[in-house]
């Protein structure tokens, strides 16, 4: 897996490539701002970029745009974003075109090593990784007389990991039951919130994300 | 206590000195706008003269201008020792209406008085000292002149020897004494007029009053926002990515324990490392908030330790009795900690002086240094971030920086305590 990190922070950047190389990944480039970032895309053509949302000059979303921009350029490329607080403003402005092989996650998930790489496996094979903290945020601002409340406490555990990214399989794993189980579960929701069933996670997550923001905004 | 004595007698004798200084300035500066309100009046004749033949109807519309002109510049000059006069709305265009104004009515009425009554005051009040200054030292001189005329203002008897000039310095004694004792109240004198007749009336100067008030607090809360955009942006592009940082070399240690023991050792060493730097940045931060030097030591400590650092050699003279409200000390603190940034980095001064001083409600900040000049407030600069801190707390801020120096940075601060 070939990668290049854009992040203005020299500490983060090196402690990041250092992290992915002890892991055996290929960074190929380091870039410390948006220009040099989409020139290391297009010399280097990576299949995963790990993006900071604050560069400079104005430190606001530069990465966002940075990041939006690059797969414009290159379609295939996976991104993950890091960001150090969570904004549902940027993860809507980068989920905009669809949520394959896209990610948004805190800057802080990299220290937990296992689930920053799944993440990142994840987001280069073509699925999606969103912070928990995202999803937090979208559930506890819903509406609360809408049909997320008619869901059981298990069937939300499984809607947030769903929300997140992760597969059936991963999903029961976190949640320590079977497969079988989970996909009876996610049944039962997406008939509760009234959604086309899907098994694309992608899809999934669109779907998830898109009803959450719905109640949200209906409030 | 007896030994405290001379020490509250020296202050004593430096505010009576400084009193009858200001006097002085006050004076000379009231001879000014005097100066200028005589020839006003003497304008406003000669209009009124040639209405009759008609070219005064032409020239009328120039009368209330002048006036205001005038005005203002007397407003300026007693806002800066006194209370503030804020001026009045500008007056309507036509002459009629404008007569019909009562601040323009007002300020007719002032320039009559000061340009008669106000400036016979000035003139009157200088002639104190210096024919003071001139008599007592008249023995040291009044040999060098014509013996046909050798005596001075304001002496009626002839000097022909060393006791008659000796009297006339007796004599130029007395008058500086009475400058002394009259100077300060002859200037309140000449700016009563002013202060009476140059506010707008009570109605109108309330609504200005709310107007400017409004738009210091907008002024206050944009500086609180841009204050708060500041921490946050420090916290987490500064304090928040060393903890990732942290956090991320530990995670890479964790994995690494087994597999590569010395290398586990080398990012461990880093991951403190950046531990470190985030706790330096957090004091950073934390005193760039409110210095708890302040708290600690108090306005002069913290002052004092500015100074310290300071790569120019810096003398601070606090003398502020109790203390202030917390902001406004903070502000304090960070005004002078900018301006002795701007000296260090660009006046290329040898000395610079802090005086901090607390007059009535006000807390009045002076920083001068003997530098090259030329310090200007532009956008961006350090120095607008401290105008609007300053205004923030309904404050002035005065620069004075010709090109060949010196600068001086005059600061008033409301205390609100």
């Amino acid at each position: 897996m070939r990668i290049v990190i854009a992040e203005d922070d020299p500490l983060l950047r090196e402690g990041v490539a250092l992290l992915l190389r002890a892991e055996s990944l290929d960074v190929v480039a380091t870039t410390d701002g948006p220009d040099t970032f989409l020139a290391a895309v297009e010399d280097h053509e990576p299949d995963v970029a790990i993006v900071d949302v604050r560069m400079p000059p104005t430190h606001t979303d530069e990465g966002i745009k940075a990041a939006v921009e690059a797969r414009r350029r290159q379609p295939g490329l996976a991104v993950l974003v890091l960001s150090a607080y969570v904004e549902q403003a940027f993860a809507t402005d980068l989920l905009a075109g669809g949520a394959a092989r896209l990610g948004y996650l805190l800057k802080e998930r990299v220290g937990r090593v296992e689930q920053f790489l799944d993440a990142l496996h994840r987001v280069a094979g073509g699925g999606t990784a969103i912070d928990p903290e995202v999803v937090a945020q979208l559930l506890s601002r819903s509406r609360p007389d809408t049909a997320l409340d008619r869901l059981t406490a298990r069937e939300r555990d499984v809607l947030a990991l769903m929300a997140e990214g992760l597969g059936n399989t991963a999903i029961s794993e976190r949640l320590f039951v079977t497969e079988g189980a989970v996909h009876k579960h996610i049944r039962s929701i997406f008939a509760k919130l009234d959604l086309a069933p899907t098994d694309r996670a992608d899809r999934r997550v669109t779907a998830v994300l898109r009803y959450l923001e719905d109640t949200q905004r209906r409030t | 206590m007896p030994e405290k004595q001379p020490e509250s007698a020296t202050p004593k004798r430096v505010a009576r000195a400084r009193a009858v200084l200001d006097a002085l300035e006050h004076l000379v500066g009231g001879l000014g706008t005097a100066i200028l309100a005589l020839a006003a009046l003497l304008w406003l004749v000669l209009v009124a003269l040639t209405c009759v033949v008609g070219v005064g109807l032409l020239l009328a519309p120039t009368v209330p201008r002048v006036v205001r002109a005038v005005a203002e510049r007397e407003r300026a000059r007693l806002s800066r020792w006194g209370p503030e006069i804020i001026g009045p709305e500008p007056a309507p265009a036509r002459v009629r209406a404008a007569m019909a104004d009562p601040a323009v009515r007002r300020e007719l009425g002032w320039v009559l008085v000061h340009g008669t009554f106000g400036i016979s005051v000035s003139l009157v009040a200088l002639t104190l000292p210096i024919n003071g200054v001139q008599d007592v030292t008249y023995p040291l001189w009044w040999r060098l002149l014509s013996p046909t005329d050798p005596a001075p203002n304001l002496v009626f008897w002839s000097v022909r020897d060393t006791p008659d000039a000796l009297k006339v310095a007796l004599l130029g004694l007395v008058l500086a004494v009475a400058f002394l004792a009259l100077g300060p109240g002859l200037a309140r004198l000449q700016a009563w007029p002013g202060r009476r007749l140059l506010p707008p009336s009570a109605d109108v100067d309330l609504s200005l009053r709310v107007a400017q008030l409004s738009a210091t607090r907008a002024a206050a809360l944009d500086a609180h926002a841009t204050e708060l955009r500041r921490i946050e942006r420090s916290l987490h592009d500064g304090t928040q990515n060393r903890l990732v940082a942290v956090t991320v070399l530990l995670g890479a240690t964790r994995r690494a324990l087994t597999r590569d023991p010395a290398g586990a050792e080398a990012m461990l060493e880093r991951a403190q490392d950046a531990a470190e730097q985030a706790l330096a940045e957090l004091r950073t931060v934390v005193r760039g908030i409110l210095p708890p030097v302040l708290a600690d030591r108090g306005l002069a400590g913290a002052l004092a330790g500015l100074a310290a650092d300071c790569g120019v050699p810096c003398r601070i003279d606090v003398d502020v009795p109790g203390r202030c409200a917390a902001s406004v000390e903070a502000t304090t603190y960070f005004v002078v900690a900018e301006a002795l940034t701007n000296i260090a980095k660009h006046s290329q001064a040898r000395h610079a002086t802090v005086t901090v001083r607390r007059q009535g409600g006000a807390l009045s900040l002076r920083v001068e240094d003997d530098g090259v000049g030329g310090a200007e407030e532009h956008e961006g600069s350090g120095l607008t971030g401290i105008r609007r801190r300053i205004e923030a707390h309904d404050g002035l801020l005065t620069l004075t920086s010709p090109p060949g120096g010196p600068t001086t940075l005059l600061v008033e601060l409301p205390c609100g305590s």
